[in-house]
């Protein structure tokens, strides 16, 4: 109980800093001020709190408590400074920062906190000895419950039929509509090419496909083959029948 | 065991929650000495290491408890975890709810000298405080107070069993210490 009271006045929150004034870790600083040794004029609160964030996202951890004993001290220095600011601009207020007074409701402050820290490390000990107690229970019986019990609603087996047909599995569906789009250039010369090997000559209507894209891509492909010289390609007049017939030397690539 | 531990037995293992020994005597048609006899025989009966369950007085009543030394197996069988302990900042926030309650927020804030809402969030969240009402003061804030379920888990009969809070009092040496720190700083801070 001894440590836990005397925790009150020194709790560790482990921070090294570089200050203009000040170099060391955090909690001798506070020490330090509380001493007036190091006057807070002087120490520039927002270096240390971006100190602190800093180190937080180096380490990656968070120490919830060590944070909250952080907030809680920085927050302490804050308003000694911003009282201290106050008091120069305010000079005829001064009554009410008497700091006899001022000192005499802190002390008040602490010595009521320190009671109830100390009656929490009286709560961990019997946390530790009781909380893994289990006692015997058993939940409301229905008959008193506010709301009735959906299950005396609900005959089970308007359940069982509700849920049958969500359970079921769904007929695959029918894409059978749906065009395969799946059309290579490749595949179409390959075909193209037997048809000239056969034949030796055709007419692209009565090979194209019907749909556009794959009309297309047979007409890539004859171009293609106009291209590497396999085939001559002929039109008597625009938007007229495409004849194709076999070129007996094609022409060297190139 | 005699005819009333029997019945006591009984009426215990259908209970839900603990049985105030008032009840327990209504229920039985007796008198609450005998009751207490009879308590006293039950427990006995389920003295350690005798049954798996132990007979525990908690929570304003009495009530079968899983034997400390079958819990593992329980929590085994069941999925049922420990409760995960309470930070410092948690127990502090606790023992100033179960000391004033009812208590406002700002009560304890007050006390602690920081914002107290997410501790309280956090004990609500854990079943150990409730809302209980509101304060007839300007804003009606909401008025917070601790549960059964605390109750069990820390042990106690009742929150009279707390010890009284003037047992935790800072000592003289550091009331000491620390008024002569203040009253340097502000000597100090005059001159």
């Amino acid at each position: 109980m001894r440590a836990e009271a005397s925790a009150v006045t020194a709790p560790a929150v482990e921070l090294d800093l570089d200050l203009d004034v000040f170099d060391g870790p955090f909690d001798l600083l506070v020490t330090l001020i509380l001493r007036d040794e190091i006057d807070i004029w002087e120490v520039r609160v927002s270096r240390i709190i971006a100190e602190y964030v800093l180190r937080l996202a180096d380490s990656g951890e968070f120490d919830l408590d060590a944070t909250s004993q952080f907030v809680v001290l920085v927050a302490a220095l804050l308003e000694m400074k911003s009282r201290l600011l106050l008091e120069d601009e305010v000079e005829d207020e001064l009554e009410d920062l008497d700091p006899d007074e001022a000192a005499r409701q802190l002390l008040e402050r602490l010595v009521r906190y320190g009671q109830f820290r100390n009656a929490a490390a009286m709560l961990r000990g019997r946390w530790a000895d009781h909380a893994a107690a289990l006692y015997r229970s058993a939940p409301i019986p229905p008959a008193l419950l506010r709301r009735p019990d959906p299950e005396a609603l609900l005959p089970q087996r308007a359940l069982v039929d509700a849920l049958a047909p969500l359970l079921r599995e769904p007929p695959v569906p029918d894409t059978s509509h749906l065009a395969d789009l799946a059309v290579s250039v490749v595949r179409e010369l390959r075909r193209l090419r037997r048809l000239l090997d056969d034949g030796g000559r055709f007419t692209f209507g009565a090979v194209a496909p019907k749909g556009r894209l794959e009309r297309a891509v047979t007409f890539f492909a004859l171009l293609e083959l106009h291209a590497s010289g396999e085939a001559r390609l002929r039109q008597t007049r625009h938007f007229g029948e495409i004849e194709v017939t076999r070129c007996l030397q094609p022409a060297v690539a190139g | 065991m005699d005819d009333l531990s029997r019945r006591l037995e009984a009426l215990l293992y259908i209970a839900p929650r603990p049985v105030p020994a008032a009840d327990l005597a209504a229920s039985c048609e007796g008198d609450e000495a005998d009751v207490a006899r009879a308590l006293g025989e039950l427990a006995e009966e389920y003295a350690e290491g005798r049954h798996g369950l132990r007979l525990r007085e908690v929570a304003g009543g009495f009530t079968f408890a899983v034997a400390d030394d079958c819990a593992d197996t329980v929590r085994r069988h069941t999925g049922l975890e420990r409760p995960e302990d309470l930070s410092p900042a948690l127990l502090e926030t606790l023992s100033v709810v179960a000391y004033l309650e009812p208590v406002t927020r700002a009560d304890v804030a007050e006390v602690r000298g920081v914002s107290s809402e997410w501790t309280l969030a956090g004990l609500q969240e854990r079943g150990l405080v409730e809302e209980r009402g509101r304060a007839a003061t300007p804003g009606a804030p909401i008025l917070y107070a601790t549960t059964e379920r605390l109750l069990k888990l820390f042990g106690l009969r009742s929150r009279d069993e707390l010890p009284p809070l003037e047992e935790f009092a800072l000592e003289a040496g550091e009331v000491e210490e620390i008024r002569a720190r203040l009253l340097g700083n502000a000597a100090r801070r005059r001159a």
